[in-house]
């Protein structure tokens, strides 16, 4: 276990997650730039330059950093997810849009969305491996456990696209519903979550049998995903202006419960104590956050404009 | 402040839910759901700006006026095209001009691992720096703006369109968007192509074009409103696009085709020999050589038509230089 992951266990030991002060990092796509919010104050304290038009952020595997997409810089910002501070940029990443480690930490992928188009890098050293033509507009990812395969949804063509790791090459493509946008493999590895963002639901798929076995009914324009950190329940961001975010059930496929959650919520986090959902409200320039034990929103944190993803240390196991 | 932010939010936000994503769904067009919310905050601002420029422009107008007019139907039709143009429907056009040319261009680009150099990768420190950033494209693309301007009024072709502009007689705030929507599409692609070439951050690219249209409406505003002897050359203001709209230059060949074509920074004329300043504030206009011409002086369809039969005859001759006014 690395440092990082003792700092938020000592701090929850001591106190309370939500009582240890630290940085949330969160990322403003039209503004160009970081804000940072006192996970204890609710405020946000600072922004950072970026680059030009960031799309997506996410931790590297080991938490030691928070890295950036930025689709027309061409390159990668890295941030440090205690301070803020920026610690490297990687050029000549083209146009990145949404980013993925696979399980094993052998690879990067980059989609492309603007230009249809899916890079495989390895992770050691973020060098470029293939190039896969993946039209049209790929945009999330998952992978299966064994990281021999990388599911991509292709939003404009409705279908998701199976990439097998071991031979760098397209192996299948499955129709789903209209406009798909988030991924999500369960922890059995038996399906992947597809949410449907054109639709009200989430797609359920056996990616081994290659076909569609379920859709489970959320609310206008489903978007993304988060694990809730217990290896059962995945939380489920419906990004329409009225807003919500559901939690789904992976065992029973089912959807549990939801909370209104306006202004467009889209990327998630969840605290290391399971009690708070942060979100990223994409159409409200707002960071929205919801009590779980209260299940209602309990902090509207105003940020950058088209604010695309947010991140913090101490968060739960990504299960 | 951000009782401001949520009010112009959650319009953006309404708009967007009621009116552009259900299209864009339905058409198939699910990608572009964050440009369409971006398109709206475009059109939002627009609409913005107009509001800031009529209610700082008007006054001016009214009290410190540079002609006192009768009447002002004259320019109604101006106003007619400013809403097109805040609208979006020009910005839309152009959009659909050119995304997929450099969509398809720069994916070829890119999957052949070639990524075009911009500005930042000549100067890093820019990165950290937004603002001197904003200001260096702001020049960048004023300096393509008076060369595009200043080749409206060179090719007869060109000028067949551009000419629409020239012909109000009443030149008031609104007449920076009196142009042939043909001349407005081939602005907009040279502005947006310059733009995606040198890496421009659809971020500012809003912001840039704001600030150019607002010392735009200022630039046409009737008013004696002067910066002074050295004001008028560090910036375009109302005097010196004045003299660019006269109805009669002095005879000298190096105004053959006009004067005063920047639009924010009047160094570009003064570096290429095509600035002219006086103390007295011209009439504005063009000699018409037809009824039809001054037929079309305040008709909108009719200026439209005008523009392509000019422009057809003008291809049919041998192009040339363009003698304004």
């Amino acid at each position: 276990m690395s440092l990082s992951h003792l700092a938020p266990l000592l701090c929850l030991s001591l106190l309370s997650a939500t009582a240890c002060a630290e940085t949330a990092i969160v990322l403003n796509s039209v503004d160009e730039n970081v804000s940072f919010i006192d996970t204890r104050t609710y405020k946000e304290t600072g922004r950072a330059p970026a680059c030009k038009e960031p799309h997506h952020l996410m931790a590297t595997p080991d938490d030691s950093s928070v890295i950036v997409a930025c689709a027309i810089s061409n390159e990668l910002v890295f941030f440090d997810p205690r301070t803020g501070k920026e610690q490297k940029r990687i050029k000549n990443i083209s146009d990145p849009y949404q980013l993925g480690f696979s399980p094993d930490n052998k690879w990067f992928v980059a989609n492309s969305l603007r230009l249809d188009r899916v890079d495989l890098y390895k992770a050691a050293d973020f060098s470029l491996v293939a190039r896969i033509p993946a039209a049209k507009t790929p945009s999330h990812m998952a992978f299966d456990k064994a990281s021999r395969f990388v599911f991509i949804t292709l939003q404009d063509s409705n279908e998701v696209l199976a990439i097998d790791l071991k031979t760098r090459e397209a192996a299948w493509k499955l129709p789903v519903g209209p406009t798909p946008a988030g991924i999500h493999m369960t922890p059995d590895d038996k399906h992947l979550l597809v949410g449907i963002m054109g639709a009200n639901y989430v797609e359920v798929i056996d990616w081994r049998a290659r076909k569609t076995v379920k859709k489970i009914i959320t609310d206008k324009a489903t978007h993304n995903f988060l694990p809730k950190g217990d290896g059962r329940h995945v939380f489920v961001s419906n990004r329409s202006v009225k807003g919500s975010i559901s939690l789904v059930d992976m065992q029973t496929l089912t959807e549990i419960e939801k909370y209104d959650v306006p202004g467009g919520p889209d990327d998630m986090e969840i605290r290391a104590d399971g009690k708070e959902l942060w979100a990223t409200a994409r159409f409200a320039r707002k960071v929205q956050v919801v009590n779980l034990d209260q299940k209602k929103l309990s902090h509207s944190i105003p940020v950058g404009r088209s604010p695309h993803g947010v991140s913090f240390i101490s968060h739960a196991p990504r299960l | 402040m951000q009782f401001v932010t949520d009010l112009f939010v959650s319009a953006q936000g309404r708009l967007f839910d009621s009116l552009v994503q259900p299209v864009l769904f339905a058409l198939g067009l699910g990608g572009f759901v964050e440009m369409g919310f971006e398109g709206i905050e475009f059109v939002l601002l627009g609409l913005i700006e107009l509001a800031i420029a009529y209610t700082l422009m008007r006054p001016l107008e009214a009290w410190w006026p540079a002609e006192r007019w009768a009447q002002r139907r004259a320019v109604r039709v101006d106003v007619i095209y400013t809403v097109l143009n805040r609208l979006g429907v020009v910005p839309l056009a152009v959009f659909a001009l050119l995304a997929p040319v450099f969509l398809g261009v720069d994916g070829w680009l890119r999957f052949h691992d070639i990524i075009p150099r911009q500005l930042e990768d000549w100067l890093p420190a820019l990165d950290y720096h937004p603002l001197a950033s904003f200001l260096i494209y702001l020049v960048i693309l004023d300096f393509a703006e008076y060369w595009r301007h200043r080749l409206s009024h060179t090719f007869r072709w060109w000028w067949a369109l551009h000419g629409i502009h020239h012909s109000q007689r009443q030149m008031s705030f609104w007449t920076d968007s009196r142009n042939h929507l043909l001349d407005d599409l081939i602005a907009g692609v040279w502005f947006a192509s310059l733009s995606l070439l040198i890496g421009v951050p659809p971020g500012q690219f809003i912001g840039l074009l704001i600030v150019l249209r607002l010392v735009e409406n200022l630039s046409h505003a009737n008013t004696r409103l002067s910066f002074g002897r050295l004001g008028d050359h560090l910036v375009v203001g109302p005097r010196y696009h004045r003299w660019h709209h006269a109805l009669d230059l002095p005879a000298e060949p190096r105004f053959a085709c006009g004067c005063n074509f920047a639009i924010l920074l009047p160094v570009w004329d003064l570096l290429f020999g095509t600035l002219y300043l006086a103390p007295q504030l011209p009439p504005t206009g063009i000699h018409e050589t037809t009824t039809q011409e001054i037929n079309a002086r305040d008709d909108f369809w009719a200026q439209q038509k005008l523009g392509l039969v000019l422009l057809w005859r003008a291809l049919g001759t041998r192009a040339g230089k363009q003698p304004s006014a």
